[in-house]
């Protein structure tokens, strides 16, 4: 019997430790989701360049938390000064992109702007490559080390800090959508740009903000990752972009419940398809259930009867 | 107003290019104009991407023997360079090859990823280009037996038996569990590997296969950590990538010894992974940097930055090319061929005579991440420890 036990005791040990994994990535898929979902929901654009938006997060994070380090502070401050100016600083670059790259094509076709993203894509990426370097570049080590463990599972707490930023930034978006007079401008601005207009909204400030605040969310899931993973590079953006973007495709674009949603599930198949079946088809996995869903439910799992929620 | 408004936005955007204070600027160096005269010799390495800094190092490696050696080319020189880029891609690898033959190079450097040298060889083996590659030591790359190709570093049928045999009667392990991330190379040293340790007895627990470019290993970690084997063969395409999944071996509390390749021997690897990188051990050539080679070469290397791990291969493919372009006294590939075969020097990599097939021999040991710097540490050969 003993055997047995231990043989049951390590399959929930092996468990909870994907399950921990598949939080933290799901966490961060989740929060640059909604930078793709909010824009959709808003102008009905797929934003490309968001993943760029998302790697100048990180390099953004890596200059302000080296110079912070070096100058002494401790690391709770470093990392919480960086996170806000690096969010300032990418909700400014992605107000400007919006600016100059889509608002002159708001009356044309929606193709002309989806090109429009692509090119501010490319041109930023390689903006991040000519002034970055194509070198990966370290974080500054000792950010949060250290970790424990409960029932056999190893929890890290730069894992533990990540999911509590997630969440938080979670929370006060929620709260920003649906309790305050800006979240109800953004709802009725995605709902009818006309009509809210008519109502006294001045859409283009909603549209701008609203590309400002998908853009800090992007920017933070940057930071992040960059800490986590230890480096951080200027193509960076472009796998977890096109996650991102399927996990917002499976929640149901322009729903920002189902974006949160489709990110974690994203990260789950992904970290236990490779822990249960093989790591070689971890992607494979997760599309084939992102198209699986979407057979069934074309509009993605929340993005039916949910109108008035949507930004 | 409104035009502010552009102005401003139109700044910001020039601000996020001039964020670039922080960057590292590694110095480049362009090639001179071309000239109808001289000896043109061409590069081809991964610039961009993920294995930008491996080939970085392979282009300065060549600039650094030109260096060196233009001096004594005399009526044959000047010694130019084009660099061309692979980023580690088989199409790019060949359409940047056939770059070089319409430029007319003489000589070819490279590649670095084997998946890119095994393609970009057809197009030049049949324009006539000698083809000179510092660091794909996949076997295929001289058994296609291919006229104008050599290989300056070794290969991993030698390396794959130096890691076995330092497996079993050093770190006397009985289990072993792989990873590597699906190139030409990096899969077939793991199978080698997996291979060479079954037939010795060692019992193996797993081989997983993650992607290129892959920063994400927790899934695969929570299986090694379950399996528990003694030694862990990690096979990625370079430290990059490597150093990510150190980082999170360490954050999971796997005290499994690790084994890598050469592929990760790049200061790289200790900058990324900083104290997590201690005490891993990998196959790399034997290095002596006391060597009055090694020494010449790090003169003239000092101003393009650190020597990576292939730095020293490369100028040592460019300068026995150009020693057997002198000595043959035309940029004829046959006749340089020729040369080639005779050519014996001491380089700053290790002693270079190339055989029939193109090899130069295989002078793998095992080396160990000692306070942020590589060492030497076991030698397969005799079997005993370095003395330092």
């Amino acid at each position: 019997m003993a055997p047995a036990f231990h043989k049951a005791h390590k399959h929930v040990e092996f468990f909870l430790q994907q399950l921990v994994n598949g939080i933290t990535l799901g966490g961060v898929y989740a929060l640059v989701a909604l930078g793709y979902t909010m824009v959709y929901g808003i102008i009905q654009l797929i934003n490309f360049a968001h993943g760029e938006i998302f790697a100048a997060g990180g390099y953004m994070g890596v200059i302000l938390i080296s110079w912070l380090v070096s100058q002494g502070y401790p690391p709770f401050i470093c990392l919480s000064v960086a996170l806000v100016l690096a969010m300032g600083y990418c909700a400014l670059l992605a107000m400007a992109v919006e600016k100059l790259a889509y608002k002159p094509l708001r009356s044309s076709s929606r193709l002309s702007v989806l090109l429009s993203a692509l090119g501010m894509s490319i041109f930023l990426q390689n903006g991040l490559m000519l002034t970055q370097g194509v070198y990966d570049r370290a974080y500054p080590g000792e950010m949060v080390q250290g970790g424990f463990e409960i029932g056999g599972a190893v929890i890290s707490y730069m894992q533990i800090v990540i999911v509590g930023i997630t969440v938080l930034l979670l929370v006060g978006l929620n709260i920003l959508v649906f309790k305050t007079r800006i979240g109800k401008a953004m709802r009725a601005t995605a709902q009818d740009k006309t009509m809210s207009a008519l109502v006294g909204i001045n859409s283009s400030r909603i549209i701008s903000l609203t590309f400002a605040i998908g853009a800090a969310l992007a920017c933070a899931a940057g930071i992040m990752v960059g800490m986590y993973y230890g480096s951080v590079r200027y193509d960076m953006g472009f796998v977890p972009g096109v996650k991102a973007f399927s996990a917002a495709v499976l929640g149901g674009i322009g729903n920002i419940t189902g974006a949160m949603l489709g990110g974690l599930i994203i990260g789950m198949i992904e970290v236990f398809a490779a822990g249960y079946i093989s790591s070689e088809y971890k992607d494979v996995f997760a599309f084939i259930i992102l198209i699986g869903v979407l057979y069934f439910m074309p509009t993605g799992i929340m993005g039916e009867n949910v109108d008035d929620t949507r930004v | 107003m409104k035009r502010a408004l552009y102005l401003l936005s139109l700044l910001l955007l020039v601000s996020f290019v001039a964020v670039g204070c922080g960057g590292e600027k590694k110095e480049e160096k362009k090639a001179e104009a071309p000239k109808a005269a001289g000896i043109k010799i061409g590069s081809l390495s991964p610039l961009t991407g993920q294995y930008a800094a491996d080939g970085n190092d392979i282009k300065n490696g060549v600039l650094a023997a030109i260096e060196v050696m233009n001096a004594e080319m005399g009526p044959l020189g000047p010694v130019t360079l084009q660099a061309e880029d692979t980023a580690c891609d088989p199409r790019q690898a060949v359409a940047a090859a056939n770059k070089l033959i319409n430029e007319k190079v003489t000589a070819v450097i490279g590649a670095y990823c084997s998946s890119a040298t095994i393609p970009a060889a057809e197009p030049l083996m049949a324009a006539k280009i000698l083809m000179l590659t510092p660091a794909s030591t996949n076997e295929k790359v001289t058994e296609s037996g291919h006229k104008y190709m050599y290989r300056t570093c070794g290969r991993d049928d030698d390396q794959s038996k130096a890691a076995v045999k330092f497996t079993q009667e050093y770190l006397k392990a009985k289990t072993i569990y792989l990873v590597d991330d699906k190139t030409t190379y990096s899969q077939g040293l793991a199978d080698n590997v997996e291979k060479l340790a079954a037939a010795a007895g060692l019992k193996v627990l797993g081989h997983e296969h993650v992607n290129q470019g892959d920063k994400d290993f927790s899934a695969v970690l929570t299986k090694v950590k379950a399996a528990k084997p003694d030694v862990f063969y990690v096979s990625l395409q370079n430290s990059a990538a490597a150093a990510p999944m150190l980082i999170q071996v360490a954050r999971m509390g796997i005290k499994t010894k690790i084994l890598a390749q050469d592929a990760v021997y790049h200061p790289q690897l200790m900058e990324l992974a900083k104290k997590d990188a201690e005490g891993v051990f990998l196959t790399f050539g034997y290095t002596d940097k006391e060597t009055p080679a090694y020494k010449k070469f790090a003169e003239a290397y000092k101003k393009l930055g650190e020597p990576g791990a292939y730095s020293a291969y490369a100028y040592d493919s460019a300068v026995a090319y150009l020693k057997a372009v002198k000595a043959a006294g035309s940029t004829d590939a046959d006749k340089v061929k020729a040369e080639l075969m005779k050519l014996e020097f001491e380089g700053a990599s290790k002693k270079i005579k190339y055989k029939e097939n193109g090899d130069s021999g295989s002078n793998y040991v095992i080396q160990v991440v000692k306070d942020g710097k590589f060492d030497n540490f076991w030698n397969p050969e005799t079997g005993e420890l370095y003395k330092k």
